[in-house]
């Protein structure tokens, strides 16, 4: 039993979006902009030309944070969403009676509705697909440019992720809210 | 058989199609099939594109449906609530419209869940799932469990009244109200368990929402009086609408006391995202004439006036303050997903996300007000098929019959 | 609800097509209704787990990253970067990733197509390929029966791609001597300034500079391997000092450590200045100089005598003289690990080709030259040869260009340019083609993985060439610009679904690559070498006829020995006999085990068995830092001198200056009203070859134009209102994006969009194509594109 985590080190992103594709090709993700599972923000530049700000230009690629302490699983009326057995938030199809409930309670945007099969979808850290095929990496990792992440299980002291947070500094996303992102953002 | 059960008239398709040809109940037939007519095209709209037919999004995953489901519900609580003023507690003047009322919480929960059926996209699954494999954390899922018991305990407090069994009734009409208090205030939990959205997460939609739902109560009090009096009072009816005046001012005074401490609590300190919507609010019609001065202004200015005398310009006020609720329901659905969850643009060519904005398709339109049209019908074969007035047998309701005109 | 077709359903579909009759017409004229719901017939489906795995080579771009391609029951379901790769360092990007659209792309070309119907009527019906060789053979026989053999009527032309090799061959056996190809819109000035200067168009070592100046090259955008990933891995004490310079805010500007936004076109004029602040305060790498420069004393009276100083660069350029002097200083105090990043697009402005000898000069300034943290020669692992047959035709006439009648000595001697290179200069030929200037008569043209229509300033020109033609022959996948003016046109497989020549990378961490077919070409496509077999099979004894009709020598050489020994010599089929896999395994039969490794792992280097090695969940070790070949020319230059070259005094015969100088007319005026119009690159997009890709289509639906805030905000001009773009040579009209990211003068949009092709069904008439208004003007040196002096201006529709 894993507890599956991801850290960022989001200062490297250049904002190139292979991160969206691998993860759509990878897992079947629907084409068109609102069907995504992970994303790159980024806040409009201040200031006047050619006087900008270059730190208010930063790139935030963002995900599902398998919270801790998930909101959409607690709001969820036939556990469709729950924590498997390495901690990480998943949607069980066959459950899932779109109510939507969990899209208006999660506070990062991480959900959307699949098409297909008209339930909730997002990101699952590749558990049916790379991770099932006995791999220990995510689409989204693997192809990153820049390598801004490492993927693995903090509940294992010894492993790269664990080393990486005990060694350097991190926030997580509205950590005032008290879900308990399991996805950390190097300062 | 039936009638040893639930007593009732004659059941069959002529005293279905009969009543008396008034132009006004021509016009309620006519307004009622057309309703029906939007809400079924609504339904063939919804079985043909899904969820597709909605303008709900990702960052607006409710919209009208939702809205005009907690409309009905609050209705249905709003007229448990009064009507057991009367016949649970035996406070006089509201035992009359017992049976009716009970009768009205009956046909408005139902309607709700039709539409509430037609906006979750799985609901045989619901049905299934809720039972089996139940998220007992969920507000949702304690919503669903609560009114559908209470939706079985007011039925069979409607079978009492009707078999005049007042003590059984009154055990049901009592069990009713726990419950639909219990499941009304969970669904303003539904909206207060929210932790990612400010203006939302607290303590005040629990309340806030068996507030409105007695004023919603008292609404539709005056409007089935003034229906069932075709706006002709005796005096003792007049004192008892004088005083159901009163109790609809104190409590619309407490919701503007409540509204407005809100606001300010949520506007002092500007707290980011929570003062931003607040203030946000503030600069929307729908509030100030929607919520504001038809379903709290004008009655409670009607009231205040004419010291809860102007019984007639009441009902009428009644009538914008049911419309006012009906904002009330829509913005709160609206308020709650305003502010958005993300607020990067994810794209180059876009404008930085904003307010979420949210425009019900015309399929979302004929369901919700279709379902008004549900609401009717189901009222008017209760009014064919059951008996909705006090039995003229009844002891119970002797004083009042005597005075029926 | 929208139905949702797998791609095996697109597969099942494929078969069932490649059955309809022969006669069968298609027509990219006519919109098809259905393909407006096209997005939801694009396969997307989870991956499973059965499959299996293909080493292979990206074709998107340039880059050729190594990629893993997953196929379950036949169907490709992913593409994942390949770690054994140095040059693409295990990483895809996202049009990498997005391969898969361009393989299941329904626009696909599936059959060979002849015109049938106006040229450009996009009217084409579906022929066997025999009927198409048939065809082509016919037109050429006649054509050079009519010019007597003179093959050079021919035009071929192509794109960089890892078969243009094999697309190269048969335009050498069949004799033409015009070739044009994608480098004078592309790099053609700064890989000749470099090999001039330096000796060679050398690699940046990002993973050891400590300084980086970053000048018209936008790698966060305009992906490079292995330079985007080196220079932006900045976190943990890595990476340099960026210093960006753009006129707009790109993505690089957005990770740099200080951006200058840089008046277009002026970067000659920062280059001179920062060379006259090391100079004058003696910055430079003393010993370093005096060791390896020719004509330093030369150079450096150049530099001073003119002044070029920082006040007086900050007046052409608006980069302050104070941070001019700061760049310099700091530039030189990192020295040897400071790199003035040569770029790669360098179609910017008429001073291009002696911006990048300047640059080239600067670096050497500092040193920073075959050494770990500047910039880098790197070692190559040759290939073996293979043996070529080229025919020598007698009526073929020497390549179409223009010398000038009467020509002084210190004058360019050609009508378009001073030099004529291999590549040529695309736009020259094509006007001197209108023109009416050609020494003889050009007829004909084949096309190869090459989209001139929109890649070529000046949309309307290229396509009145096109018309002009007698006989166009496109290899192309995708139904392109170009393509709808073909007579005919031939499907390629894309580079899925084929083997390509085996290539050999060279670098720090050289390597060799091959891409191996993953699956089996679909429809009726083929590979380029199988389509040069098919096509020079028909054609090769005809063409024989008409030589032997024209050239004595040949009928002479018959009665002398024996037909059948003179054809041998002009057989046209020989070179595509083969197998590609046949070939490959003949280029690397000197290095024991690359075979296998090739086809395993997709790579190939001696020692990768020792060498390569996991270090972490994201990186990989290839050569172990002791086997890397910063260092492989004594830290000297590469010339024949082994020096840098300040001065070139043979090119001053030619009429280029031999040390880099400003010209007054350098300086671009964009008068009151207009704005100059810039264009460039976007990390989701290549060029005009991703247009009809789903996936990045949906990432980058169109482009818009970047108006700076202030001036849209005096024109009214709001977030996605629509702007006609107009220039002397024609109009577009794409969406407006008004922001600060770019100054008043001035607008931009990304090159790629705007695609008039109705075979293109997410392609066509998306954005606005940047080529219908950009001016065909040309940089004297190498008649190279000139792509950023255009002024545009802009109207509200
Ligand atoms: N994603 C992606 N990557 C690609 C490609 C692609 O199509 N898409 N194409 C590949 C190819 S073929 C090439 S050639 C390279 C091109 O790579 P680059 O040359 O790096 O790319 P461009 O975007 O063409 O131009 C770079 C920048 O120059 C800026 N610029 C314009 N005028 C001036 C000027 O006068 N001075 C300065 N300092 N800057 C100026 C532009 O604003 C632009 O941001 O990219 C390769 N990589
Ligand atoms: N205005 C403006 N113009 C520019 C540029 C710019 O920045 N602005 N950039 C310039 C630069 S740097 C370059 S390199 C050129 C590039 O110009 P091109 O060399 O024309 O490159 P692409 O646009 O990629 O078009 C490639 C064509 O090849 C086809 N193709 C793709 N894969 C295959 C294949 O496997 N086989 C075959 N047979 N065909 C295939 C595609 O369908 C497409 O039609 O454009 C230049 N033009
Ligand atoms: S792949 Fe990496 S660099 Fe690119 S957008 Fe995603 S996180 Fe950023
Ligand atoms: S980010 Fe949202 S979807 Fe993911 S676990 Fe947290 S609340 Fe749930
Ligand atoms: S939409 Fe599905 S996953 Fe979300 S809360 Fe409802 S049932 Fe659970
Ligand atoms: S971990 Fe997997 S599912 Fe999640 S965003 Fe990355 S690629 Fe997508
Ligand atoms: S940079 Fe991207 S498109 Fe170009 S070869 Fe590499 S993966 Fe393919
Ligand atoms: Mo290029």
């Amino acid at each position: 039993m894993a507890k599956y985590a991801m850290v960022l080190d989001y200062k490297n992103c250049i904002n190139c979006k292979a991160c969206e594709v691998a993860c759509k090709e990878e897992n079947g993700v629907l084409l068109g902009e609102h069907y995504h599972r992970i994303w790159v923000g980024v806040n409009p530049i201040k200031g006047v030309y050619p006087d900008l700000s270059i730190a208010s230009n930063a790139f935030y690629p963002s995900q599902c944070q398998h919270c801790e302490n998930a909101p959409c699983q607690d709001v969820c009326p036939t556990q469709a969403t729950h924590y498997d057995e390495n901690g990480v938030v998943q949607v069980d199809e066959s459950k899932c009676i779109l109510c939507s409930y969990c899209m208006v309670a999660c506070p990062y945007d991480a959900r959307y509705v699949d098409e297909r099969s008209m339930t909730i979808d997002k990101c699952s850290f590749c558990s049916d697909t790379r991770l099932a095929r006995g791999l220990t990496s995510t689409a989204c990792q693997a192809t990153c440019p820049t390598k801004v992440r490492v993927f693995g299980d903090i509940s294992d002291p010894t492993s790269e992720i664990s080393m990486i947070l005990k060694t350097r500094e991190y926030f997580t996303l509205k950590a005032s809210l008290g879900t308990e992102p399991k996805l950390f953002y190097l300062k | 058989m039936l009638n040893a059960i639930l007593p009732h008239k004659e059941i069959n398709l002529k005293s279905l199609f009969s009543f008396e040809k008034t132009p006004f109940n021509l016009i309620m037939t006519a307004v009622t099939i057309l309703l029906l007519t939007f809400f079924f095209t609504g339904f063939i709209q919804y079985v043909i594109h899904g969820h597709h037919a909605y303008g709900v999004t990702k960052e607006h995953p409710w919209g009208l449906l939702i809205a005009m489901y907690i409309f009905f519900v609050v209705s249905s609580t709003g007229l448990c609530i009064i009507s057991s003023l009367g016949h649970v507690f035996h406070i006089k003047s509201f035992e009359f419209i017992g049976k009716r009322a009970i009768f009205g919480a009956i046909i408005t929960i139902v309607s709700g869940f039709c539409v509430i059926g037609l906006e979750i996209g799985h609901p045989i699954r619901m049905v299934i799932y809720n039972t089996i494999s139940p998220g007992f954390t969920s507000a949702i899922w304690g919503m669903g469990a609560l009114y559908s018991v209470y939706l079985f305990l007011i039925i069979m407090e409607f079978i009492f009244l009707s078999r005049n069994e007042h003590k059984w009734s009154k055990f049901f009409g009592l069990g009713g109200l726990l419950i639909g208090v219990a499941a009304h205030s969970n669904l303003g939990a539904v909206f207060g368990f929210l932790v990612g959205r400010p203006l939302a997460n607290g303590v005040f939609y629990p309340v806030y929402f068996i507030l409105s739902a007695m004023i919603t109560g008292c609404y539709l009090l005056f409007l089935m009086y003034g229906y069932k009096y075709k706006m002709q009072f005796n005096d003792e009816m007049k004192t008892f609408l004088m005083h159901l005046g009163r109790l609809l001012g104190l409590l619309i005074a407490i919701l503007i006391f409540f509204e407005f401490w809100r606001f300010l609590t949520a506007i002092y300190g500007r707290v980011p995202q929570r003062s931003d919507t607040a203030l946000h609010i503030l600069h929307s019609g729908n509030f100030w004439f929607g919520e504001v001065l038809l379903g709290m202004l004008i009655p409670f200015g009607i009231i205040l006036y004419s010291k809860a005398k102007a019984i007639k310009a009441t009902i009428y006020a009644s009538l914008g303050g049911m419309i006012g609720i009906f904002f009330m329901r829509y913005d709160l659905v609206h308020d709650t997903l305003l502010y958005p969850m993300q607020t990067m643009k994810l794209k180059e060519y876009q404008l930085a996300p904003s307010w979420v904005e949210y425009v019900p398709t015309v399929t979302e339109w004929s369901i919700a007000l279709g379902s008004l049209g549900i609401c009717l019908a189901l009222y008017y074969i209760g009014e064919n098929f059951f008996f909705l007035d006090p039995d003229k047998e009844d002891d119970y309701f002797k004083h009042y019959v005597a005075d029926e005109a | 609800m929208e139905i949702e077709i797998s791609r095996r359903r697109f597969l099942q579909g494929s078969v069932a097509l490649s059955v309809i009759a022969a006669s069968e017409s298609v027509s990219f004229a006519e919109k098809n209704d259905t393909k407006s719901n096209i997005i939801s017939s694009y396969g997307i489906s989870k991956t499973s787990k059965d499959g299996f795995s293909v080493p292979t080579l990206c074709e998107i771009c340039v880059n050729k990253c190594a990629l893993l391609a997953r196929v379950e029951n036949g169907v490709v379901t992913k593409l994942d970067p390949n770690p054994y790769f140095p040059k693409s360092k295990n990483m895809l990007c996202p049009r990498g990733n997005a391969g898969i659209q361009a393989l299941y792309d329904p626009d696909r070309l599936k059959f060979p197509l002849i015109r049938d119907g106006q040229r450009g009527s996009g009217k084409f019906k579906r022929v066997t390929w025999d009927e198409a060789y048939t065809y082509i053979n016919e037109k050429m026989v006649k054509i050079l029966d009519e010019e007597k053999d003179n093959r050079s009527t021919f035009l071929f032309c192509a794109g960089e791609g890892m078969a243009e090799e094999t697309f190269k061959t048969f335009y050498q056996v069949f004799g033409s001597s015009n070739w044009l190809n994608h480098a004078s819109l592309c790099l053609q000035t700064v890989t000749s300034a470099y090999g001039l200067t330096l000796g060679a168009y050398p690699q940046a070592d990002f993973e050891n500079a400590t300084y980086v100046i970053m000048a018209g090259a936008n790698r966060a955008e305009a992906i490079v391997t292995p330079d985007t990933m080196d220079l932006f891995k900045r976190t943990e004490g890595r990476g340099a000092k960026l210093v960006y310079v753009d006129p707009i805010f790109t993505n690089t500007a957005a990770k740099a450590d200080q951006w200058l936004a840089i008046k277009p076109g002026t970067d000659l004029a920062f280059v001179l200045a920062l060379t006259y602040v090391v100079l004058s305060e003696k910055l430079y790498n003393e010993s370093y100089v005096t060791e390896n420069f020719n004509d330093f004393e030369a150079y450096q009276e150049h530099i001073l005598s003119h002044h070029y100083t920082p006040q007086w660069a900050e007046k052409i350029t608006g980069i302050s003289a104070a941070t001019i002097e700061q760049v310099a200083r700091e530039f030189m105090q990192h020295a040897p690990q400071s790199i003035y990043y040569p770029g790669r697009r360098s179609t910017f402005a008429r001073s291009d080709f002696q911006l990048r000898r300047a640059m080239a000069i600067f670096q050497a300034l500092g040193g920073g030259i075959d050494i770990k943290g500047g910039l880098v020669f790197g070692k190559g692992l040759g290939l073996s040869a293979h043996e070529e047959v080229t025919p020598i035709y007698a009526n073929s006439k020497a390549r179409a260009i223009k010398k000038k009648e009467q020509v002084t000595k210190g004058q360019a001697g050609y009508e378009d340019c001073a030099i004529v290179s291999g590549g040529g200069s695309w736009i020259g030929w094509r006007n001197r083609f209108l023109e009416g200037k050609m020494p003889y008569k050009v007829r004909g043209m084949f096309v190869y993985k090459h989209n001139p229509v929109l890649n070529m300033p000046n949309t309307a020109k290229t396509i009145e060439m096109l018309q002009k033609m007698d006989l166009v022959v496109t290899i192309d996948t995708m139904p392109s610009d170009t393509v709808m003016y073909a007579d005919v046109v031939l499907p390629e497989c894309t580079y899925l679904e084929r083997t390509d020549p085996v290539k050999t990378f060279g670098g720090v961490e050289p390597s060799i690559a091959q891409r191996n077919k993953v699956i089996e070409p679909m429809f009726e496509s083929k590979p380029v070498l199988e389509i040069m077999r098919g096509l020079s099979a028909k054609i090769s004894k005809p063409l024989f006829e008409v030589a032997q009709k024209y050239d004595e020598d040949i009928a002479s050489s018959i009665e002398d020995s024996s037909y059948d020994e003179v054809y041998a010599e002009f057989d046209l089929t020989k070179p595509f006999t083969s197998s590609q896999e046949a070939l490959n395994e003949h280029a690397v039969a000197k290095y024991p085990d690359a075979v296998k490794s090739l086809k395993e792992k997709g790579v190939y280097y001696p020692e990768m068995q020792t060498f390569f090695k996991q270090l972490s969940a994201n990186t990989y070790q290839h050569y172990p830092e002791k086997a890397k070949a910063y260092t492989v020319n004594a830290q000297k230059p590469k010339t024949s001198s082994k020096k840098v070259e300040c001065n070139l005094a043979n090119l001053a015969d030619k009429g280029v200056d031999a040390m880099p100088t400003w010209k007054d007319d350098f300086e671009f005026i964009v008068p009151e009203g207009k704005f100059r119009l810039i264009t460039g690159r976007h990390a989701q997009f290549t060029q005009s070859g991703t247009g009809n890709n789903a996936m990045l289509r949906e990432l980058i639906s169109e482009n818009y134009i970047w108006i700076n805030q202030g001036v849209a905000t005096k024109k009214g001009i709001s977030f996605g209102d629509k702007i006609e773009v107009s220039s002397t040579t024609g109009k577009t009209v794409l969406k407006a994006y008004p922001t600060e990211k770019i100054g008043p003068n001035m607008v931009f949009f990304i090159h790629g969009f705007g695609s008039e092709s109705k075979g293109l069904s997410l392609a066509y008439r998306r954005g606005g194509n940047d080529n219908a208004v950009i001016e065909d003007k040309i940089e004297p040196v190498y008649g190279a594109s000139v792509m950023h002096e255009t002024n545009v201006t802009l109207r509200k529709v």
